[in-house]
């Protein structure tokens, strides 16, 4: 099921690329009908899979990686409806379809141990979710932007230069992804601590519930990220830390995130492992 | 029938001649009806722009459309023909066709690759349009010559990049704040190029233009050049603090930005970058400015390179554009040649057809006892059998590649259906050409 999104993805992405290197305004249009038809198929195998389990697939970790990937397809898309800029495409859909590979090739039971049954959750799992979209678009824009810094800094002014947008658009997109990122971010991890505290006395034996401290690697990093993500957004505005520092903020920040998100996601953490 | 072109440019005459040929300042329209309503095909078109007066006309008779046309030149700007016609350039047919599209590519112009011309191409067509000064021929042809504008537009980089130093910093302006309204711009020290890159500015939309110099006169007449403001030059550091573009021109020997200077002012920009353009040679502003995290430094010598380099892949763009040019004008003189067979078929269609009447006629005596309806089978029945004879010879005459073979075969033709007669009482008519062969007349 999942394998549909991904091929249209790839076939998106072959359109984003020819469209980045001839600047032809027609392959553009297809780049974003075809991202379009994607998304789509992708809402629908998601809707499929909720009806299937009754609740949007959170609960095993391929299918919150689709679920992110799909997010930030939708995010994605706002953005370059909203500012008419498809030089991002070329940089975003790689991520996607490396994110949904991974997510296609290791099937994920959805099977909700009882003690995530509960709104909390759900509020924990979408915000985060969220929260990673949004970093995953600031992390691109601010890769972006350094590529097209280094064009105009160093007066070579080539291939990128010509193609990428200006320094300010990526910069002002890059703030506005990193401050609904880290809103999303701090609900996430807020409702993660609630709800963990709620869930302690009700079933005390439960590992997981256990596991819920800043000793395990998922709750360090996250705590980690939000963190980073913090001071970006006081630097920007108290330090005036914007341009190339916002950047690599972004980008560092992300590869935190994407730490969390799969290796210590699938491999280490104690924590977070409800099957 | 022929395409004409008789005109004078930028190529091949000064200034002063092409001044006194210009009909872009008086009425285009009236020349052009003035024009075709000298000529036996009554169509011409006028295209006349600063680099340019040309005028295309679709004629039987080139050699007497040249005369003519140079007469008209003539008598229209009041000129004797001696004063003109040694900087006078003519094309016929093939180079016509090929002289307008390259000039509807941007090839022709003086700055290559520019866009203005296109636009000039389509409203010297539209004038002769709308008077009904143009036919079938012209029609064609300017229609196709938009449609190659814009294949080389889309297909090659032709009019890419700045190609003025002004141009090329406003490019970059552009590509570090995205939209210019609203950005403050500092001129520092008044000169050509700053002036002429603070109008560009001015003309992205810019807010405040603040300019100072040495000389406070100075100052003050580059502030009503660009709708901007004179400020005093001690002022020049207060300026900085709150500039997103600065422009430093002046003749000093000396930097007058120091690192120091542009250093004391970043923490009131809290970040904001800061452009500085320096056209001053010697420059104005120390090159270790450049280095600071915020600022981007360019001088005269970075924008040239710029110009250059753009300047350069244009050129290199020529090839690819001249190929688009090059196939265009073989397809148009495909279609134009196709023409040229229209008499014939047209008088070969008349043969036949009055052959079918004539025995229709002659068999009067043995239809009449037919019912209505019977008859009217009779004559659908033969006007097929003529109309399907004549399919493959119509579409050969069309096809054929060249003009000689054209020649030989009409003449064959001719010859071979007796149709000298109605070739010559029968011009060219556009009816004809404009039904396809196959069709059935029921």
């Amino acid at each position: 099921m999942k394998i549909l999104p991904l091929l249209l993805y790839a076939v998106s992405a072959v359109a984003y690329a020819i469209h980045f290197a001839r600047r032809d305004p027609a392959a553009g249009r297809a780049a974003t009908a075809s991202l379009l038809v994607a998304a789509l198929a992708h809402t629908f195998v998601i809707g499929m899979q909720t009806m299937e389990v009754r609740h949007i697939p959170f609960a095993s970790l391929p299918n919150v990686v689709s679920t992110f990937v799909w997010l930030l397809t939708l995010s994605y898309l706002y953005l370059e409806i909203s500012t008419e800029e498809r030089a991002m495409g070329v940089f975003i859909l790689p991520i996607a379809i490396g994110l949904q590979t991974i997510s296609a090739l290791t099937p994920g039971v959805e099977k909700v141990d009882p003690v995530l049954d509960s709104p909390w959750f759900w509020i924990h799992v979408a915000s985060l979710l969220c929260a990673y979209a949004s970093f995953a678009l600031a992390a691109v824009l601010g890769l972006i932007y350094m590529l097209q810094f280094k064009e105009i800094k160093k007066k070579h002014l080539g291939y990128l230069y010509n193609r990428l947008p200006s320094l300010l658009t990526l910069d002002v997109m890059n703030s506005r992804a990193m401050t609904i990122g880290w809103v999303f971010l701090t609900v996430g991890v807020a409702v993660g601590i609630v709800w963990t505290a709620q869930a302690r006395p009700l079933s005390p034996d439960d590992p997981n519930l256990r596991a819920m401290s800043l000793d395990d690697p998922k709750i360090f990093f996250a705590v980690l990220t939000w963190a980073v993500y913090s001071f970006a957004l006081f630097a920007r505005t108290r330090l005036g830390w914007t341009g190339r520092r916002a950047a690599w903020l972004a980008t560092v920040g992300f590869l935190i995130v994407l730490l969390n998100f799969l290796p210590i996601g699938y491999f280490v953490t104690t924590s977070h492992t409800f099957q | 029938m022929h395409v004409f072109l008789l005109g004078v440019s930028h190529q091949t005459a000064p200034i002063d001649v092409r001044e006194q040929l210009d009909f872009s300042s008086r009425d285009v329209g009236a020349a052009v009806e003035a024009l075709a309503a000298r000529y036996s095909a009554g169509e011409a078109v006028v295209l006349s722009t600063c680099n340019r007066s040309e005028i295309y006309v679709a004629s039987d008779d080139p050699a007497r459309a040249r005369q003519e046309l140079i007469d008209f030149l003539g008598s229209y700007h009041g000129l004797p023909p001696q004063a003109f016609e040694a900087h006078v350039f003519e094309h016929t047919d093939e180079d016509a066709t090929r002289h307008l599209f390259r000039v509807a590519a941007g090839l022709d112009s003086l700055v290559v690759g520019e866009p203005q011309i296109l636009g000039q191409v389509k409203d010297a067509f539209q004038v002769a349009a709308t008077r009904q000064c143009v036919g079938p021929v012209l029609t064609r042809l300017f229609h196709t010559s938009f449609g190659v504008g814009k294949r080389v537009r889309s297909e090659t980089a032709l009019g890419e990049g700045a190609i003025s130093v002004g141009f090329a910093a406003v490019a970059l302006a552009r590509k570090i704040f995205g939209r210019l309204d609203g950005r403050r711009v500092l001129v520092v020290g008044a000169g050509e190029i700053s002036t002429l890159t603070a109008q560009h500015l001015r003309a992205q939309g810019v807010g405040e233009i603040a300019i100072t110099s040495r000389t406070a006169a100075h100052a003050e007449a580059l502030a009503v050049d660009v709708d901007g403001r004179a400020i005093p030059w001690s002022d020049l550091r207060v300026a900085l603090a709150t500039a997103d573009i600065v422009i430093t021109a002046t003749g000093s020997p000396r930097p007058i930005l120091t690192r120091a200077d542009v250093e004391a002012v970043t923490s009131r920009r809290r970040g904001e970058q800061l452009f500085i353009i320096d056209i001053a040679v010697p420059r104005d502003v120390d090159a270790s400015v450049g280095e600071m995290e915020q600022v981007f430094l360019y001088n005269v010598d970075d924008l040239q390179a710029i110009v250059q380099e753009n300047l350069s892949r244009r050129s290199s763009e020529i090839v690819h554009a001249e190929t688009i040019v090059g196939e265009e004008v073989e397809r148009f003189a495909a279609w134009r040649r196709s023409r040229g067979a229209v008499p014939t078929v047209v008088a070969l269609r008349q043969r036949f057809e009055q052959i079918r009447r004539a025995e229709l006629q002659r068999l009067e005596h043995k239809l009449g006892g037919l019912t209505p309806e019977a008859r009217a089978s009779v004559d659908e029945v033969t006007r097929l059998i003529v109309e399907k004879l004549l399919l493959a010879p119509t579409s050969q005459l069309k096809a054929l590649p060249d003009e000689e073979t054209q020649i030989a075969y009409t003449e064959a033709v001719n010859r071979l259906f007796e149709l000298r007669d109605e070739a010559a009482v029968s011009p060219a008519s556009d009816e004809v050409d404009a039904e396809p062969p196959n069709r059935t007349r029921s």
